[in-house]
């Protein structure tokens, strides 16, 4: 069975049978797998699938098979949207989901590492962070630090740490936080949100377990 | 044509229909009406739909009953007043009926779209007889949506409360029926953007523990996700 998690940036897909993870670029799915999904979730998964799960649900349920709590917050920032779950007694409490703004999401970090040439899972952690109320304004912070002689790996971890703050306040400010996505990979960013709340990183194919009981995680080279 | 919004008195609209016909449009509904440009961008999109709707109709209207009190809202009043200066018959109303019909639309086994519209039909029409009720597994809380696709997301054993729910008993401006809901069933607590019912939306999601939404023109896919989810894991 073919399972897909298809984002807008980033993709995950397992063939349950062989149990190997993909993660590659969405861009290159159509080439890679040109058939159909048995289940998908995601933006670019939907009219491919055979059965399509909303991502929200995806989320809840993958987490429930993660988190042995009944009562916690998940979240998953993915390349351009972040989504938000407080569940109570296995239930959920508070729904979020933001699809609008850049300054919560992973692609906007991607796009700043290209363009300076950094790896963006190997970056400093800092105490200083940029105010992303709006990514735009912070990016501009960002080249204003980097024009005034800032080292462009610490204004960007400024960034990142930014973000983090942004993402800690969309949730509600918990004390504790499931995190779900590729920025599990990203230690400037869980550093920095690890500032603000205990965070515990899930992966990032979170969304895979709520596809389908049949996954349990990679398991295949 | 008598064009109305909100919940006027059922007199008044009575009084209309001897003197202009039984031709009632509910100038609240979208209904396509291009944008008059007549109130801000960012507004409340069923009073936007009131003026665009009015100034679409135009010479057909033959007269506007609108709801000016408590019943409706701040803006529905400024509303009646901005209409009348543009020209229209408005007959300005407040409705503050205090005796409350027993609900049976609200409570049945009904799609939830339906008995939504056969609610606000019941502003003009009375409903002919009661309907058998459904247990209810969720409830919808808020007035009629401006994207009534947003109701398809939900089963029919939902449940109706809040201001529609007031329309039902014929009691628009009763603030303590609108804040009613069942604790245990797991609702949706709606408003438009830019409403003031946000508030009271807000405070009982949060003291109920249900999913508190708003929309401006028409369902996103982050709604639809959200109350898909919220309706599946409930």
């Amino acid at each position: 069975m073919i399972l897909a998690d298809c984002g807008t940036v980033w993709s995950k897909i397992c063939d349950t049978g062989t149990g190997v993870l993909d993660v590659l670029s969405t861009k290159d799915v159509t080439v890679k797998y040109p058939g159909s999904f048995d289940i998908g979730t995601g933006h670019m998964a939907k009219g491919r699938s055979i059965r399509y799960e909303n991502e929200l649900i995806a989320l809840i349920r993958g987490s429930m098979r993660l988190v042995e709590e009944g009562t916690y917050s998940i979240v998953d920032v993915g390349g351009r949207d972040i989504k938000f779950c407080r569940l109570k007694e296995r239930r959920p409490l508070k729904l979020d989901w933001n699809q609008s703004c850049g300054a919560n999401t992973g692609f906007t970090i991607e796009l700043l590492a290209g363009y300076y040439g950094l790896d963006c899972n190997k970056l400093p952690v800092t105490g200083e962070r940029i105010p992303l109320t709006c990514g735009v304004f912070g990016m501009e912070k960002m080249f204003d630090m980097i024009i005034n002689k800032v080292d462009p790996a610490e204004a960007l971890a400024r960034f990142v740490h930014g973000l983090a703050y942004n993402v800690f306040n969309f949730c509600g400010r918990p004390e504790k936080l499931y995190l779900s996505g590729g920025l599990c990979e990203n230690n400037s960013f869980l550093a920095s949100l690890g500032k603000y709340t205990d965070v515990t990183p899930l992966g990032r194919d979170v969304l895979l377990y709520g596809l389908c009981e049949e996954y349990a995680g990679p398991t295949g080279g | 044509m008598i064009g109305y919004y909100g919940h006027p008195p059922r007199e008044v609209l009575e009084e209309a229909r001897a003197r202009f016909g039984n031709d009632f449009i509910d100038l609240d509904v979208a209904t396509g009406a291009p944008s008059s440009g007549v109130l801000p961008r960012a507004y409340c999109k069923i009073l936007s739909n009131i003026v665009d709707n009015a100034v679409n109709l135009g010479d057909r209207l033959a007269v506007i009953v609108a709801s000016v009190g408590e019943e409706k809202c701040d803006g529905g009043r400024n509303v009646a007043v901005i209409l009348e200066k543009m020209g229209f018959n408005v007959v300005q109303t407040t409705n503050t009926n205090n005796l409350r019909r027993p609900v049976t639309i609200s409570t049945s086994g009904l799609s939830l779209k339906e008995k939504l519209d056969r609610i606000m039909a019941s502003v003009v029409r009375a409903q002919p007889r009661a309907l058998p009720g459904c247990r209810p597994t969720h409830g919808f809380w808020g007035v009629p949506p401006n994207d009534y696709s947003l109701l398809d997301l939900f089963p029919p054993t939902t449940h109706v409360y809040g201001w529609t729910r007031c329309v039902e008993a014929g009691v628009p401006s009763d603030l303590e029926l609108e804040l009613h809901v069942d604790p245990e069933v797991p609702t949706v607590f709606f408003t438009q953007s830019f409403c003031a019912k946000q508030a009271l939306a807000k405070f009982l999601a949060g003291k109920y523990g249900g999913l508190c939404i708003d929309i401006d023109t028409s369902v996103t896919d982050s709604i639809l996700a959200k109350v898909e989810a919220f309706i599946a894991l409930t």
